[in-house]
């Protein structure tokens, strides 16, 4: 299938051209940065725990076929019923079987990035069930018809004004509400009678255990505790990479997961499933969907280990300030960067492309991905596979030079104008054009990142530069 | 083939070479501290409270403070509270909808987060945890674990069907990035020190 590669840069412009949003939405991610940073640095045994949790993660893997085996076992054995999905439509097959079998027409879910992958709601609906989101963040999403931009928090691109304005259309609630509380609260209200009243509830999973047949779901909010224990079905979708091997093990990671994604030590709720309730009836769909083939990448099957965390999205310059619906993918940022090309190589060549490589994604993943390298060597990849014709290739490669060496792409972008007008219009599409001057905007961004960078960030507090933003 | 067997038999074929990743020891790192100080530290930080409790008072005397409103739905799972309702008479989920107040005994704590862990067993109808608007929590000082990797060596995780940490009441900063406790779950999680 032909499909246009994912305009990056162009839709990063337009985010850029919306300063409130961009502000706030810059401000926010590295908020949550520096909370992750102040959670790191009250724990002498940090590197220690990335360290193990790596290993952890790459022995899983390396034995993935065994453990899987090993926790469908136990998993059966406690009564839950185990179903295997190689790819996303096999996947909404089962959860329709399930559902029709119950002649279950309503389904409450809590977030869950395989889920989207699989493009489940819209099968779902086309079937007559309806599907609420009940994570906060995920409905606003579901309710606006967009992606989510973050996976952490999905909603992060959006103002409360904009919210107001959706809850408006949908709950009847005040347009002009501005107190996020009231907000909060509408959407509580709102999801209660529909919870009580669902036929089936649906969650993801943070990590599984072989050894004991357990999930592990890991959130805030309560809405994915609700969907699971309410309704008498509990289906969850989870992806094959996201085993461990024994119940001690969890710790390591329980430990990592909320301090760098949000900067606080644990989510509210860190639920443990080793089995239905009573009356109840327990599913579990392991999701491969492309999974198996990366896991024989050699440069890519790193990239398993993650757990979601998106502190590798926080922390990167060019996701805070493009925003995730610019990826025009399921993931996005520097992980999604990585994962979404071994979805559809052509759709998502731009995307490695969408970053600086300052490393600083590498220094804070939780499970020692290396993410620049891997996003270099994408590149490589595409260009190799002539996902380019070859003046564009040539043109990456120059420009790959010039962002691999940040004072002489300061430099490139600043000093000539010149050069950048005679730059085939590729180049300044698919790279310096969110940053640079871009002479098919209708309403051109008028001054280089680096500049407007500097601009916003002149009396940088203490640990607001572009060097901390490399620190671990 | 079904899918099960051909994504075994993929991830067999492109599987890393199983001996260059040993599996580490079961970690025990940082700090052992399991007291009810840390465990009461940690908790505030998640956004719970203690209740003010004294060690003579009868437990439902704290309770009305704490709640002072009258006509409340009180459920009670505890011998130690009295309760209006008791977990008998709420056979559904959807029956504990209105319930206001629900007060249970964790099995244990943790001191590095605040958390403490329900099952079935403490909860009789699980979801009793997530629809109740206020919860409180009794807690022997002496279940309190030092940290993560301490709790998971606990027997509850290879007994329970169910088993949530709940640390503080749910919240969300879905909006704007303001932090709102009491999201979906519950407004708010008390515990009370209390032997057993
Ligand atoms: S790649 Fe690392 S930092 Fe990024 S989401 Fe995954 S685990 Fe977190």
């Amino acid at each position: 299938m032909k499909e246009k590669p994912i305009n990056h840069a162009g839709a990063a412009a337009t985010f850029i051209a919306d300063k409130p949003h961009l502000d706030f939405h810059d401000a926010r991610l590295w908020d949550m940065r520096q909370k992750r940073d102040a959670q790191m640095h009250v724990l002498p045994e940090w590197q220690d725990l990335r360290s193990r949790a790596s290993a952890i993660k790459e022995h899983a893997l390396a034995n993935l076929a065994d453990y899987l085996e090993e926790f469908e076992r136990n998993a059966k054995r406690n009564g839950i019923h185990v179903h295997w999905a190689a790819d996303g439509t096999e996947h909404n097959r089962i959860v329709a079987e399930i559902l029709a079998a119950r002649g279950a027409r309503t389904l409450i879910k809590s977030k869950s990035m395989v889920t989207e992958e699989c493009d489940l709601r819209p099968y779902l609906a086309a079937r007559g069930v309806t599907v609420t989101e009940t994570d906060l963040g995920e409905r606003i999403q579901q309710l606006d018809d967009q992606l989510p931009s973050h996976i952490v928090v999905p909603s992060v691109h959006k103002l409360t004004e904009d919210v107001a304005r959706i809850f408006a259309r949908h709950y009847g609630t005040d347009p002009d509400a501005d107190d996020p509380h009231q907000l909060a609260e509408a959407q509580r209200l709102a999801a209660r009678p529909v919870i009580l009243h669902a036929d089936a509830g649906m969650t993801g999973g943070n990590f599984f255990v072989a050894e004991t047949g357990t999930f592990v779901v890991c959130t805030n909010e309560g809405n994915a505790d609700l969907s699971a224990t309410v309704p008498g079905v509990h289906i969850a979708t989870i992806g094959i990479e996201r085993v461990v091997p024994r119940m001690a093990d969890l710790g390591v990671f329980i430990r990592l997961l909320s301090r760098s994604a949000l900067g606080s030590p644990i989510t509210q709720y860190t639920s443990h499933f080793r089995g239905p309730q009573d009356g109840g009836e327990m599913h579990v769909i392991l999701v491969d969907n492309g999974r198996s083939a990366r896991l024989g990448m050699d440069d890519f099957w790193t990239s398993l280990k993650c757990i979601r965390c998106g502190a590798c999205m926080n922390t990167c310059p060019v996701y805070r300030r493009s925003g995730g619906l610019s990826y025009g993918a399921v993931y996005s940022g520097p992980i999604g960067a990585i994962i979404d090309p071994t979805f559809n190589e052509r759709k998502y060549s731009t995307l490695p492309y969408a970053s600086t490589l300052n490393g600083s994604c590498t220094n804070v993943c939780p499970v020692k991905i290396n993410i620049h390298e891997q996003l270099f060597k994408w590149r490589q990849v595409l260009v190799e596979h002539h996902q380019m014709p070859f003046v564009k290739r040539e043109i990456m490669h120059m420009a790959g030079k010039l962002m691999g060496q940040p004072k002489l792409y300061r430099a490139a972008i600043a000093g000539t104008e010149t050069a950048l007008g005679t730059l085939p219009r590729f180049a300044l599409y698919n790279w310096l054009n969110p940053w640079g001057k871009n002479r098919e905007l209708p309403e051109p961004v008028k001054e280089t990142f680096h500049s407007w960078y500097r601009r916003n960030r002149p009396a940088a507090k203490p640990g607001q530069t572009d060097n901390a933003e490399n620190t671990p | 083939m079904s899918a099960r067997d051909t994504i075994l038999a993929t991830l067999r074929r492109n599987s890393p070479d199983p001996a260059a990743h040993p599996l580490p020891d079961p970690a025990l790192l940082g700090e052992s501290d399991a007291s009810p100080e840390r465990f009461s530290a940690s908790l505030t930080q998640m956004g719970g409270t203690m209740l003010d409790c004294h060690p003579d008072e009868p437990l439902d005397q704290a309770i009305a403070r704490r709640f002072p409103k009258p006509g409340l739905m009180i459920c009670s799972l505890v011998p130690e509270a009295t309760g209006t309702v008791q977990i008998e008479d709420l056979p559904t989920p959807q029956s504990a909808e209105p319930v206001d107040v629900t007060i249970v005994r964790a099995a244990f704590g943790i001191a590095e987060t605040g958390s403490i862990f329900l099952s079935e067993s403490q909860l009789h109808l699980n979801a009793i945890a997530h629809l109740t608007q206020h919860m409180v929590v009794l807690l022997d000082p002496a279940q309190i674990t030092a940290n993560m990797h301490t709790a998971y060596l606990r027997p509850e995780f290879h007994t329970a069907r169910y088993g949530v940490l709940m640390s503080g009441p749910s919240a969300t900063a879905d909006i704007q990035g303001v932090l709102i406790r009491g999201a979906q779950g519950v407004r708010s999680l008390a515990v009370c020190f209390a032997p057993q």
